[in-house]
C-alpha cells in the first residue's frame, strides 16, 4: 500500500479548542475565588440548569482526556492507585481520584458540590460516591434510567426524570442561596440547542467526498458541548467551524488528499495516542462517521425546558436500547458511505465496549461492513501495545483494498 | 449433621435440576441478581431459577476485561437456553446492564430488562422502581396468559418471607461470638433457596439438625463480595483456619436479611423490601454500604475481613478503598484479593489468605 506523504490537515477552527479549553479553566478558579459555586459534574449532566442558577460546572472526565493527552496522567494514576484503586478501574476516575488524593493543585478548583446522572456508565455512581467520601462535599445522584423503547419518553421514566431535576434545582438554591431563574433558563437552552443544530449540520456535511472533517477535528471540537452547552462561546465557535467546514467541501477539499477508505469509529478516543487518527489519514483512510461524536448534541425545545433537559439526559447515545443503537449505526453506514468500521475496545469503558462484538457481527451480517477491533484504555498509555495496533490496522487496510 | 446430599450436588451443578423442571413441565424464569423479586415469578406459577456462572467459561461474547462473572452468566444463560422459558436481568453494574443488550441479540426467549436506580435514598427512585414492579407483573401477564392477583401474590410473599427467616435463623447462630454454623455449611442452603421450589428447600431447612454444626473456633471473618458461587474458595479460607461469621453476598446476607411487610398493596410492599434492601456494591449511598458492613462486624464480631472479588468488578474495587479506610480507624485487618478465574488462581488466593490468617493469629 502507498503511504500518502502530504501532511493530513487539522480545521483551523479545531486549532482554537485550546485556547477555550484554558480559558474555561482558568475561568473556573476566577469564579472560585470571587465566592461563586464550583459543581464537578459527569458530561450528560444538566450544564444548562447550573449555568442558569449561577453555579460554574467542571467536567473531571474531561480533565482526565486533557491529561492523557499532555501525558501528565501517569502521576495521578499512581496517586490514585497507592491510595488503593485498582488499575481495572475507569482510567478518568483514576485521573480524577489521584488529583484529589495529591491535593487539587491544578487546573480544577474543589468543588462545591458533586452531580451526576447514572446515563452513560455505571461508574460514575461509584466514582461520585467515592470524591464524596474524600471530599466530603454534598453529592447530588441521579438516575437516568436506561431508555428501553420510544415510549420511555412518553411515561414515568421521562416524568421520574424531571422530577429529579427539580429535586436538584431545589438542592442547589438552598445551599448556595441561589434562585432558578426561568427566563435565563430559556436563553440558556436555546444557546444549548442551537450549538447542538450547529454541530449536527457539521456532522453532516461530512458526507460529502472528500470529507472536510476528520477524526482529529471531530475529537477536539466536542469540547464546547461538554460543559459549555448554553453559553455564547459555545455558539460562536461552532458558527466559525461551520463556516470552515462549508468552505472545505465549496473547494472540494477533503482532510485528506485522494480519500481511499471512508471510516466509522466507535468508541471514545485515544488521547494519549491521537496520532493513531493520523496514521490512518497517512494512509488515506479518513473517519466520517463516530456515534461519540453525535452523542453530544442534542436538540432543545425552549418552550419546555426542563423536559427538554430530561430528555437530552435520557437519550445521551448509549443510554437507549441496543435496538435503537444498531438501527442509527446501520443508518449511518449508508449515509456516509463507510467502507469499515472501527471498534476501539477500551478497558475503561466497559458500558462502551461490551456490546461491539455483537454489533460488529451485525455490521458484517446485515451489511457487509468489515470491523477491526481492538484493545486498549482511552486515558492510560500502560494499556496501549502500540507496534501490534498499528499491524492490525495495516491488516484491516489492506482488506478494505482488496474488496 | 451432614449438608443434605441433594444440596451439596445441587451447588456444585445447580444446572441439573432444570432438567427436572422440564420433564415435570415446570416452567422456569432464569434470573441474575438478589435485586429481582422470586414472589412476582412465583405467583405467575413460574419457577424462579438464579443463573450463576458455575461451569461456565467466559463467553466470546464479551471482551476479557468484562468481569468474570457477568461472562460466566452470559454463557450459561445460552448454554442452557432452551431450558428456560424467559430471562429477567437486573440494572446494577455496566456488566450487567450490557448483558441485557448482548442477550436480546442472541435469545429469542422473552426478556425483561428491571431497571433499579442506584441511589436508594431518593423516594422518587423507590416510586419510580414500584411502577417497574408493575411493568415486571405485566411481563408475565402478557407473555404467560395469565393473570397476577393480590392473593396470589400475598401468598408467595409469605413463602418467600419463610424462607428469609429461615435462612437468617441459621445466619444467627453465629452472632454475638458464637461458632453455631460453617459457612461452607451455610451456603447450600441459601444457595438452594435460589434454585430449588421454595416449599421444598423450607422443608429441609426446618429439618435439618444446626445443633450439629462442626464450626471450628478458627479466627472469626466477614467476607465482603458481589456474588460468590464457589464454595471451594469458601472452604479453602475455612482451611486456613477462618471462620466466616457473616458477609455481605449477593448470595449471602443480602438475598434474605430483611422480610417483605405484609400489606393490602403487595407490589408497594415488594418495592419498598427489594429498594430498601441492603444495597448491592453498584448502588448506594456508599455510607449504607459501610454503616452495613460495620453493622455485621459488630454483630457477628469478626476479627478481620476479607475482600473477595472478581478482578474487574468495579463497584467492589471502588468499595474496597472505602471499606480498608474505615477498617483502619476501627483496627480491623483487611485483606483485598481480585482474582480473574478463582479455580486456577486458586493456589495464589490460599497463599494470600494464609498469609492473612497468620497475621490474625490462626
Amino acid at each position: 500500500m502507498t503511504v500518502q506523504k502530504e501532511r493530513s490537515r487539522v480545521l483551523q477552527t479545531t486549532k482554537k479548542i485550546n485556547e477555550l479549553i484554558i480559558e474555561h479553566f482558568s475561568k473556573a478558579w476566577d469564579v472560585k475565588s470571587q465566592g461563586k459555586p464550583i459543581s464537578w459534574v459527569t458530561v450528560f449532566t444538566p450544564v444548562e440548569l447550573l449555568y442558569a442558577m449561577g453555579v460554574y460546572p467542571i467536567s473531571p472526565e474531561h480533565f482526565g482526556a486533557m491529561c492523557s493527552a499532555r501525558g501528565v496522567a501517569l502521576d495521578y494514576f499512581e496517586h490514585a492507585e497507592k491510595s488503593g484503586y485498582s488499575q481495572s478501574l475507569c482510567s478518568y476516575s483514576r485521573c480524577c481520584l489521584g488529583y484529589v488524593t495529591s491535593g487539587m493543585s491544578g487546573l480544577m478548583p474543589p468543588p462545591d458540590i458533586l452531580i451526576t446522572f447514572r446515563n452513560s456508565c455505571d461508574v460514575y455512581v461509584k466514582w461520585w460516591q467515592s470524591l464524596h467520601s474524600h471530599l466530603g462535599t454534598q453529592l447530588f445522584v441521579g438516575e437516568a434510567p436506561y431508555v428501553l423503547s420510544e415510549d420511555d419518553m412518553d411515561n414515568y421514566v421521562l416524568d421520574y426524570v424531571v422530577k429529579q431535576l427539580e429535586q436538584l434545582v431545589k438542592m442547589v438554591e438552598q445551599k448556595f442561596s441561589l434562585k432558578l431563574d426561568m427566563e435565563r433558563l430559556v436563553e440558556i437552552v436555546k444557546l444549548s440547542d442551537k450549538a447542538s443544530e450547529l454541530w449536527l449540520e457539521i456532522l453532516k456535511l461530512r458526507r460529502f467526498r472528500p470529507c472536510p472533517l476528520g477524526g482529529r477535528d471531530s475529537a477536539s471540537d466536542i469540547f464546547p458541548l461538554v460543559v459549555m452547552q448554553g453559553t455564547d462561546e459555545a455558539v460562536k465557535f461552532y458558527e466559525e467551524l461551520l463556516r470552515e467546514v462549508k468552505e472545505k467541501v465549496n473547494s472540494g477539499q477533503g482532510i485528506v488528499e485522494n480519500e481511499r477508505f471512508r471510516l466509522l469509529f466507535d468508541g471514545i478516543w485515544l488521547w494519549h495516542a491521537f496520532d493513531l487518527i493520523k496514521y490512518f489519514e497517512d494512509k488515506r483512510a479518513v473517519f466520517v462517521h463516530e456515534p461519540y461524536s453525535e452523542a453530544w448534541a442534542c436538540r432543545l425545545d425552549a418552550s419546555k425546558p426542563m423536559e427538554s433537559i430530561a430528555r437530552k439526559i435520557l437519550t445521551m447515545g448509549l443510554n437507549v436500547d441496543i435496538d435503537l443503537r444498531i438501527e442509527s449505526f446501520l443508518k449511518s453506514i449508508s449515509e456516509y458511505q463507510i467502507d469499515g468500521a472501527v471498534l476501539f475496545s477500551n478497558r475503561s469503558c466497559k458500558s462502551w465496549s461490551a456490546p461491539q462484538l455483537v454489533t460488529a457481527d451485525i455490521l458484517r451480517e446485515q451489511l457487509g461492513i468489515p470491523s477491526l477491533l481492538f484493545e486498549a484504555d482511552m486515558a492510560d498509555p500502560r494499556q496501549y501495545a502500540e507496534a501490534q495496533i498499528k499491524s492490525r490496522i495495516d491488516a484491516f487496510l489492506e482488506v478494505l483494498g482488496e474488496r | 449433621m451432614q449438608t443434605p446430599s441433594n444440596l451439596r450436588e445441587l451447588v456444585s451443578n445447580p444446572s441439573a435440576i432444570l432438567s427436572r423442571y422440564r420433564d415435570s413441565g415446570v416452567k422456569v424464569v432464569g434470573y441474575t441478581c438478589s435485586y429481582v423479586p422470586e414472589e412476582i415469578i412465583i405467583s405467575a406459577g413460574l419457577q424462579p431459577y438464579r443463573i450463576s456462572d458455575i461451569g461456565a467459561n467466559a463467553s466470546a461474547l464479551v471482551p476479557n476485561f468484562v468481569c468474570r462473572f457477568a461472562s460466566g452468566v452470559l454463557e450459561n444463560m445460552l448454554k442452557f437456553e432452551d431450558l428456560f422459558s424467559a430471562f429477567v436481568i437486573a440494572h446494577t453494574c455496566d456488566p450487567m446492564w450490557r448483558l441485557y443488550d448482548v442477550l436480546k441479540k442472541k435469545t429469542s426467549k422473552p426478556l425483561f430488562f428491571l431497571r433499579v436506580p442506584h441511589d436508594i435514598e431518593n423516594e422518587l427512585s423507590l416510586n419510580f422502581f414500584e411502577k417497574e414492579l408493575i411493568r415486571f407483573k405485566r411481563f408475565f401477564e402478557g407473555n404467560f396468559g395469565i393473570k397476577i392477583d393480590a392473593t396470589s401474590l400475598s401468598n408467595s410473599i409469605e413463602l418467600c418471607n419463610d424462607n428469609r427467616s429461615l435462612l437468617k435463623s441459621i445466619y444467627m447462630s453465629n452472632s454475638g461470638g458464637r461458632y453455631g454454623i460453617s459457612a461452607s455449611e451455610r451456603f447450600p442452603f441459601v444457595l438452594s433457596s435460589m434454585w430449588m421450589p421454595k416449599q421444598e428447600i423450607n422443608a429441609q431447612i426446618r429439618a435439618y439438625d444446626f445443633s450439629d454444626s462442626k464450626a471450628h473456633r478458627n479466627v472469626r471473618l466477614h467476607l465482603n463480595g458481589t456474588a460468590i458461587y464457589d464454595l471451594d474458595l469458601i472452604k479453602m479460607i475455612e482451611e486456613s483456619g477462618g471462620f466466616i461469621a457473616s458477609d455481605d453476598l449477593c448470595t449471602g446476607s443480602r438475598y434474605f436479611w430483611s422480610n417483605v411487610e405484609k400489606s393490602e398493596e403487595p407490589i408497594s410492599s415488594l418495592a419498598h423490601r427489594y429498594f430498601k434492601r441492603n444495597p448491592c456494591p453498584s448502588h448506594g449511598p456508599l455510607e449504607d454500604r459501610l454503616e452495613y458492613v460495620n453493622l455485621m462486624l459488630r454483630e457477628f464480631k469478626a476479627q478481620g475481613l476479607v475482600v473477595l472479588t472478581g478482578r474487574f468488578c468495579d463497584p467492589i474495587l471502588y468499595d474496597s478503598v472505602h471499606i480498608r479506610n474505615m477498617l483502619a480507624k476501627s483496627g480491623v485487618p483487611a485483606l483485598v484479593i481480585d482474582y480473574e478465574n478463582s479455580i486456577q488462581e486458586v493456589a495464589r488466593i490460599k497463599t494470600r489468605v494464609e498469609a492473612f490468617m497468620e497475621t490474625l493469629g490462626a
